[in-house]
């Protein structure tokens, strides 16, 4: 069942740069990971579902309200952490999130109690008479999560939630995320990888500002079986295989340079066909969409290839 | 090098010509322009020589636009050219230049340069409108371009060097980096604007006293007697003036000489700053508590490690909800669980008063606390007179860095992010003004108590009207600018001339005429006081059409 309905939105930033395009998602309970390159206009996209920024055009329905024309019926609802966020240096973060509460509508006893709870869940109840402008990225990150979480959302958007964190933190951070998916709506963007592999039961690649393709990961792996390959060619022969290919990992070996790419069929001599794994299908999406492989794809390129490998 | 500094300098300009704060100084100084030629039956006038003023042709005009914008430049343009090296500094770009091998001097060089170019970018369009001026007012239809424009390069460049120097002066220590910088350099300005115009100052002070002397010759030699001085600053006249000829001002090389030095004296004021300024090495100097400015309104993604008094690793190591808390929530699973408290709706005006009041004084000094104290005190036992003249203006300019604040703290933080999709827009922004209410209403507590102990009711009529006035004017231009900068180069003028006085400007009742407020009535006052407000929540709403930002659509909604 939809929750939130995103319906033909469109994103057109003055001198006409189109960043979101036409695009329709219905979101239910469990997290939806919004996969994309830079640029892909996933940032844009979140703003519009957390009610940030206004579409050109389409709707966005939340329990049958549109709320490009009454925003606050989801911002009620909403928990929205942004990919770059400030804070006021000077206050802790139970004042800050005191006055986040505040201005979501909380009653002064029930925010008390469930700031308290929410410290205690992000683990900074021994940091709450530090300011905030002596917390570290991750900490900052907490106090964010802390924030999305005070109103009790229906709704929760994240957007590039990891960026800049450690791996430990961003391990952590995925793993609040999905115990959150089993309750809430999350819509969650990244342009890593790992990062949705790990959480998300439901992926949308977006490109271009449109959607290219939403499914479960499996079946992003089915639409790549079969068309992965790794070969070791020789140094001298990357640039042409790159340009043939779509590439998704490179490893320099003293045989030469171990490739692992995208072909519909075996592109070199020794290439072996292996098992692909998630980005090999955001790779094939993505690329799909611009069209990879060269003109004579059956073509092996014999004098490129120094023998394959199994992984 | 020259390359190095041509590329820092135009890289720099064109980056901050584009910036709307150039757009809106350029604007006024052009409204200036026109001024400072009124028509010939006005009644008010900027430059004069007694009863007299020149007849507007070529030199005349080039002059009186020249001093009278090159003064709005040299103050305005401060404000404008301000930041430089902290933009360096928050955008990350200042590491990058550091780890360049250009001299730190080059860099200081390459920012005076980009400041001069601002600022003498301002000028030149100025010396266009003086000759659309002259043809406007068409007195005299004759144009002499080297009349016309030789004062800009004698006068207005070399006064428009002193802000380009300064602003940079002033960001490389610590201390002028913020807003004292900006109300020092209002100080410095008029003691710059208002002294440097005396005989026999050196150098020739701002080079006014040259041009007046040329005009009393032109006039001696015309047989005209003069009633009064030369006079340049905005004055209304009872009568228009009566014109005489004035041929221009023929500089010799002493002149230019000291007109030349004054642009190496900033030169070297700018170039100063290379003795101590350790580029953008975080390391160097003491790290406060909490970040600066600049580093706090940055994102996490961007933020540096932990910094402070604050262990490292020591909360970043545990997980989202300790194990021990976990079982004993029910050992669901979910961190979920350890939140048992529904959030309930409730009335939030007054909290999100107290937030906002917060948010407004955060990181205020003790020493601060301790001034406006003994404002108050000194307010209180101040006789009426006393207390209005003297007490209440000083009261009432105390807090202009903190007032500065109203409308901008969301933005310069970075906290907009967030508050973008957050309910209540409306009783946010209602709530922030009631918080600079409270703080001009605490820091004028002196002398309402003493207008209250005197029973005198149109005193704090006025008051009450002040109070109102100056933090809807901070929130109106923080809202609208986004930057402390431009209240602060707002108020202070206004409030100088209300120091000095004027009672024209008068929002606050501290001009008295026999006893009774002599300035704005604050009916009037209160009415502006309005608009202000509504300019809060217009700007809002232009934002929205022009930007699609559904955040300001909710200030509808609200």
């Amino acid at each position: 069942m939809s929750v939130l309905q995103l319906c033909g939105v469109s994103k057109v930033y003055k001198g006409g740069k189109r960043a979101v395009d036409e695009m329709t998602l219905h979101l239910g309970p469990g997290m939806l990971g919004l996969l994309g390159p830079n640029g892909a206009g996933k940032s844009s996209l979140m703003r519009i579902a957390a009610t940030v920024t206004r579409p050109t055009s389409g709707r966005v329905v939340f329990q049958g309200e549109d709320v490009v024309a009454k925003p606050n019926v989801l911002r009620k609802a909403l928990g929205y952490l942004p990919q770059d966020f400030g804070v006021y240096p000077h206050l802790t973060a139970r004042e800050f999130l005191r006055y986040l509460a505040a201005a979501k509508g909380i009653s002064c006893r029930s925010a008390t109690a469930r700031i308290d709870e929410l410290l205690e869940l992000v683990n900074l109840t021994e940091a709450v008479k530090r300011p905030l402008g002596a917390y570290s990225g991750g900490m900052l990150r907490r106090v964010g999560i802390a924030q999305v979480l005070v109103g009790d959302p229906q709704v929760i958007v994240v957007d590039e939630p990891t960026a800049g964190l450690d791996p430990e933190e961003r391990v952590r951070f995925r793993n609040l995320l999905s115990d959150l998916g089993a309750e809430k709506v999350v819509l969650f963007s990244t342009h890593i990888v790992s990062d949705v592999e790990s959480v998300a039961s439901d992926i949308a690649v977006v490109a271009g500002g449109r959607l290219l393709r939403r499914g479960t990961p499996e079946a992003l792996l089915g639409e790549v079986d079969g068309l992965v390959w790794e070969a070791v060619v020789d140094p001298a022969a990357v640039p042409e295989v790159r340009a043939r290919y779509a590439v998704s990992r490179l490893v320099r070996t003293k045989d030469g340079v171990r490739v692992r790419l995208l072909a519909p069929c075996r592109p070199y001599e020794g290439a072996v066909r292996v098992l692909p794994d998630l980005e090999d299908a955001y790779l094939h999406v993505v690329n799909g969409a611009v069209g990879y492989g060269g003109s004579d794809r059956s073509t092996p390129g014999p004098a490129a290839v120094a023998g394959g490998v199994a992984r | 090098m020259t390359r190095v500094l041509r590329g820092l300098a135009v890289a720099d300009f064109k980056d901050r010509v584009r910036r709307p704060a150039y757009v809106v100084t350029l604007a006024a100084a052009v409204a200036l322009g026109f001024l400072a030629v009124p028509d010939s039956g006005s009644r008010w006038v900027i430059m004069q020589l007694g009863d007299h003023r020149g007849v507007y042709n070529s030199a005349y005009v080039g002059t009186a636009t020249a001093l009278a914008c090159g003064l709005w430049v040299s103050l305005g343009g401060f404000y404008v050219v301000r930041d430089s090296i902290g933009r360096d500094r928050r955008t990350g770009v200042g590491q990058l230049l550091a780890a360049t091998p250009m001299r730190t001097w080059a860099y200081l060089a390459g920012k005076f340069l980009s400041n001069l170019l601002v600022l003498a970018s301002m000028v030149g369009v100025l010396a266009a409108t003086a000759l659309v001026t002259q043809l406007v007012r068409g007195e005299d239809m004759r144009v002499d371009f080297f009349a016309l424009w030789q004062p800009f390069l004698l006068l207005a460049v070399p006064l428009v060097a002193l802000p380009a120097a300064f602003a940079l002066f002033f960001e490389a220590l610590p201390l002028l980096r913020g807003g004292l910088g900006n109300v020092l350099w209002f100080c410095v300005w008029v003691v710059l604007a208002m002294g440097g115009q005396g005989p026999g100052l050196p150098l020739g002070g701002i080079g006014v006293n040259g041009v007046a002397k040329s005009m009393y010759e032109d006039l001696l030699a015309q047989k005209i007697t003069v009633d009064g001085a030369f006079s340049l600053g905005l004055t209304y006249l009872d009568e228009p003036l009566q014109v005489f000829n004035w041929h221009g001002f023929t500089p010799d090389a002493g002149y230019v000489l000291a007109r030349t030095a004054f642009l190496g004296i900033a030169v070297v004021v700018a170039l100063l700053p290379a003795l101590w300024f350790r580029r953008f090495d975080p390391a160097h100097g003491k790290r406060p508590a909490g970040p600066s400015q600049g580093e706090a309104s940055a994102g996490p993604s961007q933020r540096e490690a932990p910094a402070g008094p604050f262990p490292s690793g020591f909360v970043d190591e545990a997980p989202y909800g300790d194990e021990a808390t976990r079982s004993a929530a029910g050992g669901r699973g979910s961190v979920l669980a350890l939140l048992r408290t529904p959030p309930e709706q409730g009335r939030v005006l007054l909290r999100l008063w107290a937030g906002e009041l917060r948010i407004l004084l955060q990181g205020v000094s003790k020493w601060w606390w301790w001034g406006a104290g003994l404002w108050v005190f000194l307010g209180v036992c101040s006789p009426v007179p006393g207390a209005t003249r003297l007490m209440l203006p000083v009261a009432w300019l105390w807090p202009v860095l903190i007032w500065s604040r109203l409308g901008t703290q969301r933005y310069e933080h970075g906290v907009d992010g967030i508050l973008g999709a957050y309910p209540s827009t409306h009783r946010r922004v209602v709530a922030e003004w009631a918080a600079g209410v409270a703080l001009t209403a605490v820091a004028g507590l002196g002398p309402l108590a003493r207008l209250v102990v005197a029973g005198d009711a149109a005193g704090v009529a006025c008051w009450a009207a002040g109070a109102l006035f100056v933090p809807s004017l901070a929130l109106a231009l923080g809202t609208l600018s986004r930057t402390h900068r431009l209240f602060q180069a707002v108020y202070l003028p206004l409030w100088y001339t209300v120091a000095n006085g004027l009672p024209v400007f008068d929002f606050m009742g501290a001009i008295r005429i026999e006893g009774q407020p002599a300035g704005l009535p604050p009916a009037v006052v209160l009415a502006v006081s309005a608009v202000l407000g509504a300019v809060v929540f217009l700007t809002g709403a232009v934002r929205r059409i022009g930007t699609g930002s559904m955040r300001r659509l909710g200030t509808r909604a609200n």
